[in-house]
């Protein structure tokens, strides 16, 4: 049997279309820009051999230290939020709403489709300060509060953003992490609750172990999202006020495209792969690690 | 282990590269001709790049094609592609990259952009190409000196518009408030403070974003008012910088304003159709604008407050400041450039070219109001508004620029990301001028 | 919190029919919590529909909150549809093949070094995971010059190429996962039949895997469906743009935003998606329903 599912030519059938398509479009692209590292100019002015510079200026960049640090807050904030969020709401579908879930399940997903320029104005009216009042400045007006200048500080549009790609993306975690849980077979849930098991300790031990996987690689696939987040952004704040909300991503497409230095920007680049390879990395030793001891 | 799993992948990979390059080497050879449209023939299209922010200019060459430029449309079709303006630098150096630029295109945000792609010989220089047309007289001269004082010299556009700057009033806020045309920076000051008393808006300026060039403005013609008109061309010669005590203290004079909160509520969140609106809804008293808004200010449908209640008035004289109130601000504004290669090579482009030269100006004018650096036939009618323009463009003797023409791109960036903070009161004049010239360093 | 008292509620049908009224009184903190959460979720939505109908001067001078003054002003759709009707073409065009492509090779490749045994495998593996890292700006300029030279660039093959690659890592690491769940016996037991691995994929594999690739499909048509970045890199032409770029597109001179039509064109484009949506859905959970009897 080992010989079918070893052959040679069905695994090349199988596996080498797409590792072509992939390898050709995806990694040659890539290590082509990682050759730009050790140049400075861009295609109009030319390019010339920079050695190392590339590097040590990203090391002492000002601008580049503040977007990693927004980078890395902004991923740590939503995708926790995202993941949490979407997996409380997954728990309220499976356990809660069942087979009545449908239309809520539905309707919360919905956000992900609207288009990020379309979110990014609504959230903008939303949260609007002037020359109108937004709703949400209006609700805090009538609950007695101040209303928020929130676009007007960097700290103030972080949470705008923040809340913005929550609420477009939990109801999108919640059917991925749904359907790791509506695999849970019911023998097991119930042999739990026999035991004693129930509520928090029910999710604790029983469920959260049990949909780990699908957790782990909804972590996974949402920190190197929200890592390499770009267009909500730049709908939504643009990066400002000033430079207070540039991500990595932004400062490197500014860099590249506007301020016409293609190799510093294909080194920020590279900087932000490497930092998605390490927390990767990171998340999936942890996820071993813990998959062996238990 | 390591070592072995690293081989592998190399190898993958060395064989992906592989065959990228050899599929470009293959088809290189046969682009080159078909992409420039082949050398001494004609394109089979007149191909402009537009922005979708500026509808007058493609709308103006439609009306071209179908009646002044006729004859030149039918050798070679009108055809119009647009982008959005905050993508077009990048758009336009993917193609100059490729030696694939369209015979017409918007000259990009960045100044230096434009004289980066003159450099490696992507754009024509005009004043060559009109005299070997024959046509060079339908362009203005005062066009042309602005053209080349933003280019360093060079003259790289056509001026498709030629715009002055100023403070827009509403004349019926000011009177009502007792308050005469001020003329002196103190006595405008005074004025916002009265405004602000009185509880209406002085001033209302767009600060989101890049829209923030609305506050920038204010600095740049602080700078000139105070330091004389060619005070930021030494900061671009390295003769001054922005950090020094004077231009400092300009900055600090915005951000005076911006503490009074002069510019309203948040202006960090107010965005050009937002800050034109309130001014014309009758909500501010002040706006700083270019006159490429008049067709706003003369749309009954967008002005709340009538067109004869607006007054144009010069950015006013700072006390023993070097500069006077008659240096106007002036700017091509949206203008476009010729790609030098299809120039040189293609006639029914040049004939084009030439019919744009000479027709633009009188079809823009009568059409949409937009005044431009070419000559306008007679018969053409105007709104009293865009009257105003053409005389004070006529009046002017010596033409200055904004705060962010000399400035490279990433200057020019965070110089107008950070007005909106300057006018909100958040930025000091200091920390405004040194995150500007930091980047100005690089 | 809310979450402990769902887990403790799931009990086998019987006992739903017994339900008491302190149960009920239990369950109230939900009942407000999912209307809440209806009201968060829905009301974006509907507010969006409402300034479809609202003209620019509503927009600029009325309060936020405010009705249209007239549910008949339809005028933003006509405005809308002229152009987005082009859009919506070269979304399907240059998404469906994309998707199509990015299901079959993903599947294979998932299958491939999962249940195929081969050497390497888990490298090639780390290699496609490695994908979803990049970040896309990285690879935006070899591939213009790419297709620049391959006069693809006034065609929608950049897009259908680029977003297939962009779309196979995920897919193919998703996949991978799914089918290690599946016992290795199902498929050893297969070619024990005397049929070929290729014929096992095609006949076992796939099918079974039903249910994760309209999951699969799902989450990557909404990434390529909303993608601003490629497309806007690769689109120089008008009549090639899509959706997304169309809609940056409803901005008129100078950065004006005209937000009635780009309201009615966001509506024009989330009805069709919404039906896509729904018809989807019923093949998810009917796939997924297709799994539970089997398993």
């Amino acid at each position: 049997m080992n010989r079918v599912l070893g052959d040679k030519r069905a695994i090349l059938v199988l596996l080498g279309p797409a590792l072509l398509v992939y390898s050709l479009v995806m990694l040659a692209p890539m290590l082509w820009s990682l050759g730009y590292t050790m140049f400075s100019g861009s295609v109009i002015t030319g390019f010339s051999w920079a050695g190392t510079k590339n590097f040590s200026t990203l090391l002492h960049d000002p601008a580049a230290r503040a977007a990693l640090v927004f980078t890395l807050k902004y991923a740590v904030v939503v995708t926790v939020g995202q993941v949490a969020v979407g997996y409380l709401l997954s728990l309220l579908y499976v356990f809660f709403l069942r087979r009545a879930s449908g239309l809520i399940r539905t309707l919360v997903f919905f956000p992900v489709v609207l288009p990020t320029v379309a979110v990014a104005l609504l959230f903008q009216k939303f949260f609007e300060f002037a020359p109108q009042t937004g709703p949400v400045n209006s609700l805090l007006e009538a609950l007695g509060m101040h209303g928020v200048d929130w676009f007007g500080s960097a700290g103030t549009a972080f949470v705008v953003i923040a809340v913005m790609d929550i609420w477009r993306s939990m109801g999108f975690y919640a059917v991925l992490l749904y359907a790791g849980l509506v695999d849970i077979p019911e023998e097991v849930l119930e042999s739990a609750r026999i035991d004693g098991a129930s509520g928090t300790r029910l999710v604790r031990s029983i469920v959260l172990p049990l949909s780990l996987p699908v957790l782990v690689s909804s972590i996974i696939f949402s920190i190197n999202g929200t890592l390499k987040v770009f267009d909500s952004i730049y709908a939504l704040t643009g990066g400002g006020p000033g430079s207070g909300s540039t991500p990595l991503t932004l400062l490197m497409y500014r860099t590249s495209f506007f301020y016409g230095d293609y190799g510093y920007g294909a080194t920020i680049a590279f900087g932000l792969t490497l930092l998605s390879l390490v927390v990767t990395l990171f998340i999936f030793r942890a996820n071993r690690r813990d998959v062996t001891e238990a | 282990m390591i070592s072995m799993h690293k081989r592998h992948r190399l190898v993958a990979v060395g064989v992906a590269g592989a065959l990228t390059l050899a599929l470009s080497a293959c088809s290189s050879g046969s682009t080159s001709s078909s992409a420039s449209g082949g050398s001494g023939k004609t394109a089979a299209n007149l191909n402009f790049l537009g922005i979708n922010e500026n509808k007058t200019i493609a709308a103006t060459l439609t009306t071209l094609s179908k009646n002044e430029c006729k004859a030149e449309n039918a050798a070679q079709p009108l055809k119009i592609s647009n982008q959005a303006q905050g993508t077009l630098d990048q758009q336009l150096q993917l193609l100059a990259g490729q030696g694939a630029l369209p015979q017409l295109f918007i000259a990009a945000n960045a100044p230096s952009l434009t004289q980066q792609l003159a450099t490696q010989g992507s754009v024509q220089d005009v004043s060559s190409a009109l005299d070997k047309l024959g046509v060079s007289g339908d362009v203005l001269p005062a066009a042309t000196s602005v053209i080349k004082n933003l280019y360093n010299g060079k003259d790289l556009v056509l001026p498709t518009e030629l715009n002055i700057e100023g403070i827009w009033y509403n004349k019926k806020i000011l009177s009502d408030n007792g308050i005469q045309v001020p003329t002196t920076w103190s006595e405008l000051v005074a004025a916002f403070a009265k405004l602000k008393a009185a509880g209406v808006q002085p001033i209302s300026q767009a600060g989101k974003g890049g829209d923030g060039w609305g506050v920038t403005r204010w600095v740049g013609d602080y700078i000139a008012r105070d330091l004389g008109p060619t005070a930021l061309q030494d900061v671009r010669d390295g003769k001054a910088k922005l950090t020094d005590a004077p231009y400092v203290a300009a900055a600090n004079a915005i951000a005076d304003l911006g503490k009074q909160g002069y510019f309203g509520p948040s202006p960090t969140s107010i965005d050009y159709t937002t800050a034109l609106n309130t001014f014309l809804t009758g909500k501010a008293a002040f706006i700083y604008m270019g006159s490429w808004a008049v067709s706003d200010f003369t749309s009954a449908t967008e002005n709340k407050i009538g067109a004869d209640n607006i007054g144009f008035m010069h950015f006013p004289t700072v006390d023993g400041g070097k500069g006077t109130a008659d240096q106007m601000p002036a700017n091509v504004g949206t203008a476009v450039a010729i790609s030098a290669k299809d120039f040189a090579s293609d006639t029914a482009t040049q004939a084009w070219v030439s019919c744009i030269v000479k027709n633009y100006g009188t079809v823009a004018l009568r059409d949409s109001g937009q005044v431009t650096g070419f000559t306008v036939g007679s018969g053409v009618t105007v709104s009293p508004l865009s009257k105003l323009v053409q005389d004070e463009i006529a009046k002017t003797t010596t033409s200055i620029l904004w705060f962010e023409a000399y400035f490279s791109a990433k200057a020019t960036t965070t110089s107008q990301n950070d007005g909106g903070l300057l006018a909100s009161g958040q930025l000091s004049g200091a920390d405004f001028m040194s995150q500007v010239q930091a980047d100005l360093g690089s | 919190m809310t979450t402990t008292t769902v887990a403790t509620r799931r009990g086998p049908a019987p006992a739903r029919t017994h339900r008491s009224t302190r149960r009920h009184l239990r369950r109230i903190p939900l009942y407000i919590l999912v209307t809440l959460l209806l009201v968060v979720m829905v009301y974006p939505l509907v507010w969006i529909l409402l300034g479809s109908f609202k003209t620019q001067d509503e927009f600029l001078n009325n309060p936020t909150w405010a009705l249209p003054h007239s549910f008949f002003n339809v005028s933003n759709y006509g405005d809308a549809w002229s152009s987005i009707a082009l859009y919506l073409r070269n979304s399907v065009l240059a998404v469906f093949p994309a998707l199509a492509l990015v299901i079959v090779l993903g599947t294979a490749a998932g299958y491939a070094l999962e249940v195929m045994v081969f050497r390497g495998r888990s490298r090639v593996l780390m290699v496609f995971l490695a994908g979803i890292m990049i970040p896309g700006q990285m690879i935006l300029l070899p591939l213009f010059t790419v297709y620049f030279k391959l006069h693809l660039n006034s065609t929608l093959w950049p897009l259908i190429i680029t977003y297939t690659a962009t779309g196979l890592p995920l897919t193919v690491f998703m996949m991978a996962t799914y089918f290690r769940s599946i016992p290795r016996e199902v498929f050893e037991a297969s070619t024990l039949d005397g049929a070929s691995a290729i014929r096992s994929f095609w006949s076992i594999g796939f099918p079974m895997m039903r249910s994760a690739v309209f999951t699969i499909a799902l989450v990557q048509f909404f990434f390529l469906w909303n993608d601003l970045l490629i497309a806007l890199t690769f689109t120089t032409q008008d009549d090639l743009r899509t959706v997304q770029v169309g809609l940056l597109n409803f901005t008129g001179q100078f950065g004006t935003v005209d937000y009635g039509p780009t309201f009615a064109a966001i509506c024009i484009n989330m009805l069709l998606v919404l039906g896509l949506y729904i018809f989807m859905n019923q093949r998810v959970m009917r796939g997924l329903s297709a799994g539970a009897v089997k398993g």
